[in-house]
């Protein structure tokens, strides 16, 4: 009796964890993927693993880059399950448009357009600052990189970005 | 001492980054004010891009699962039968309230000035003090004297909590500030989205505070200068949580 009300809990709190957390998720997960089905399947077997292992969570502040790590994980493994082909940018564009574009202003597409341009080393970490709100060492420590890398990939893309969405450059600094 | 490359590339790495060094050079460089106040609205845009809305989960997900060999193999006794109802119980919880597009703080603050825009009225009239107490009460603070002339307070319904929304009369004009003691800033953003520019400060303790004004009129400095004003202007009534 003791055991199943202390199991009711725990499944109550692993529930409200990801129900929270799960928007975040399945936008990162878009953003790492940028194809909905691929981020939809990616989340899915992260909360399967997430409540497997929920005991290696030590310290619940840090469940969202808990879950981010078995997100990227979990990406990496779809990668060694299926290898995809190559694809065009344009078209995973055009495949993605229905989310991409949803009832929203045309300026808000094309950025989403640019942003599936850039190359994913880019990407990842503008995500990781932008949407999920990680400082520069919470994104060093995700990434394995230094926090100067991270800093440099930060610039990159956002000056790519600002070129490929038209933007007025012309007080951009040089690299 | 920053200069002006410094300076730009740092802030198209940590647009959001607050420094004092940052800042200073900025007050001092016409063009880097410029290329700031550019790649602020540049930032707001991308923060909305990426908030892209998710679908539904009753109408997209289901489909979507028959599609994964992967998870058709799972999902099959004991444990992880169980699991797996938990799983289906979050992502139609959860696809119900992905069906609403997302949206930052900010963009529902702007959102929620689009409600009451007799508000920005400029005036010298403050508003009767036991009305100014009563909004004020239940988010247990009261306001110092010499903060300005508060034209407008209301208690508003905003995101599931009643906050204070007040007008005070500035030498920039009517300022918005919205109390938020239920939203947990991180760190100061600024924002500059459908003609309203301000900024969210974390507020140790206390959640957050809304600072904003109408129109291009007064940059982000001035109003993070407001800002700071009526943060030291605000007296609370209840320790910090």
């Amino acid at each position: 009796m003791k055991d199943q009300v202390g199991g009711n809990h725990k499944r109550a709190r692993f529930e409200a964890m990801c129900q929270s957390l799960r928007p975040d998720l399945l936008r990162f997960a878009f953003w790492l993927s940028r194809d909905r089905a691929l981020a939809e399947d990616v989340v899915q077997e992260t909360m399967l693993r997430a409540w497997k292992a929920q005991d290696s969570l030590l310290d619940e502040a840090a469940v969202k880059p808990w879950f981010l790590t078995i997100i990227r994980r979990e990406y990496a493994r779809s990668f060694e399950r299926k290898r995809f082909a190559t694809v065009d940018v344009d078209e995973l564009v055009a495949e993605e448009e229905p989310m991409l574009a949803a009832a929203e202003e045309q300026n808000l597409a094309e950025l989403r357009a640019a942003l599936f341009k850039l190359p994913d080393e880019y990407r990842e970490p503008l995500v990781l600052q932008v949407l999920m709100g990680f400082s520069t060492a919470e994104i060093s420590r995700e990434m394995g990189l230094s926090g100067a890398a991270v800093l440099t990939r930060l610039f990159r893309a956002r000056k790519q970005l600002r070129v490929l969405c038209g933007e007025d450059t012309s007080l951009d600094p040089p690299e | 001492m920053i200069d002006c490359t410094r300076y730009r590339q740092s802030m198209l790495a940590q647009p959001r980054h607050a420094d004092p060094a940052m800042s200073e050079h900025r007050e001092s460089c016409r063009d880097c004010n410029l290329f700031t106040e550019r790649l602020l609205r540049f930032e707001s845009g991308l923060e909305r891009a990426l908030r892209v809305a998710l679908p539904d989960a009753a109408g997209e997900v289901a489909p979507l699962r028959a599609k994964s060999p992967l998870r058709l193999t799972r999902f099959r006794t004991g444990w992880q039968a169980w699991a797996a109802g938990v799983l289906m119980a979050v992502v139609v919880a959860g696809g119900l309230w992905l069906g609403v597009p997302g949206s930052s703080l900010a963009a529902d603050v702007v959102t929620h000035m689009q409600e009451e825009p007799q508000a920005w009225r400029r005036t010298d009239v403050p508003v009767p003090s036991a009305a100014l107490q009563n909004v004020l009460r239940d988010s247990h603070l009261h306001l110092a004297a010499g903060g300005g002339i508060v034209s407008y307070a209301n208690s508003c319904e905003f995101r599931g909590h009643k906050v204070p929304h007040l007008v005070i009369q500035t030498e920039s004009g009517p300022v918005t500030v919205m109390v938020l003691v239920h939203e947990h800033a991180r760190k100061p953003v600024q924002f500059d989205e459908q003609g309203y520019r301000g900024v969210i400060v974390p507020v140790a303790g206390h959640g957050s505070l809304a600072v904003l004004t109408r129109g291009p009129a007064t940059d982000l400095g001035t109003i993070e200068q407001i800002a700071h004003r009526v943060q030291g202007s605000i007296v609370w009534t209840q320790e910090p949580s």
